[in-house]
């Protein structure tokens, strides 16, 4: 009986008709691909990209006051930054922040740590599309740190 | 293409020999998936169907590193690892890129330790560095659209030397301010 069932299955082509079933299945369904150059994934509100400085949003004023917390907190020590005191400032002046971003493993304490309110001036922001040819551009200086500076882009 | 431009049928293009040849490089490059930790699961999932790879013709992950032009070392590369990964890199065909994927194998990561090589170009040159802890997929893709770039820019014949840097590689932190 069992050796009949196989027989009728053979000549039938059950199991390929099943096989093509579950294609056949799948085939109306829209592409899954997500076209990446063109079109881009909504960021998740924790992500953590690239970390970046943060300026007062009106009157784009220095936000960070070289407390030196981010650098201390850095599990890596990637961040360096110092700056000095001017007699007409009440905070101090960043001179400059140096990050060395080959290290990072974006755990995001030093943008935790930031005290400065209510703009912080150290965020972990959305952008991503990190890649040089040489390792020497992975130091981002504080001109490359602020928040909006374009990352190099391929040409097409 | 200059002299002889247009002086043919519609149906001919002329160019030189550099551009097709780079085209033909940069669209169908072959990767050696040298996956080696967690950002060899982010390199899977660029090859699978969500981000698909293959759109831009890097889809053929090969086992073997006679059959790959691109390597992509995705993870921390271990002291002992690093021989074996010089190994395979030799046998790949030339012509032959390098992507480092990821900041261990950029830099070595959160272990500046004895047994992790502090860069993976301290054994094969890189061409694409790509940071991340790991690289989203589209990191990844995006490293890749950048090699391509690298890829066009350069001459077939007269290919440059690459070379690895030899003593600190590191690149330093703290520059001298004065």
């Amino acid at each position: 009986m069992q050796q009949l069932a196989k027989l009728f299955r053979m000549v039938f082509l059950v199991d390929l008709i099943k096989g093509l079933l579950v294609t056949l299945k799948y085939t109306p369904q829209p592409a899954f691909t997500f076209q990446y150059p063109a079109e881009r994934r909504p960021m998740a509100p924790r992500f953590r990209g690239l970390l970046r400085l943060q300026v007062e949003p009106e009157t784009g004023a220095q936000t960070c006051i070289v407390c030196d917390q981010c650098a201390k907190v850095c599990p890596d020590e990637l961040i360096f930054l110092g700056g000095h005191r001017e007699p007409g400032h009440k905070i101090k002046v960043l001179d400059f922040f140096d990050f060395n971003l080959s290290r990072c493993s974006f755990c995001g304490l030093c943008s935790e740590v930031c005290p400065t309110k209510p703009v912080k001036a150290l965020i972990m922001s959305e952008d991503y599309e990190l890649g040089s040819y040489e390792r020497q551009k992975q130091i981002l200086r504080v001109d490359e740190m602020y928040d909006g500076v374009e990352i190099e882009q391929y040409s097409r | 293409m200059g002299l002889i431009d247009h002086r043919f049928e519609d149906n001919f293009i002329t160019t030189n020999l550099d551009k097709v040849l780079s085209w033909a490089r940069q669209s169908s490059l072959w990767p050696m998936g040298f996956g080696l930790a967690c950002c060899a699961i982010e390199m899977m999932a660029t090859s699978a169907s969500r981000f698909d790879i293959a759109r831009f013709g890097a889809e053929v992950f090969r086992a073997s590193p006679r059959q790959a032009d691109l390597m992509i070392v995705a993870g921390t590369v271990t002291k002992k690892m690093a021989p074996v990964l010089r190994r395979l890199y030799d046998q790949m065909p030339e012509p032959k890129w390098v992507i480092s994927m990821g900041s261990c194998s950029n830099a070595g990561g959160p272990f500046p330790t004895y047994s992790v090589l502090q860069g993976v170009d301290k054994v094969v040159p890189v061409d694409v560095y790509v940071s991340g802890c790991p690289p989203r997929p589209e990191a990844l893709l995006y490293g890749l659209l950048r090699l391509q770039d690298k890829i066009r820019k350069e001459s077939t014949v007269f290919r440059k030397e690459r070379v690895i840097m030899s003593g600190q590689s590191e690149p330093i932190l703290v520059e001298d301010r004065g």
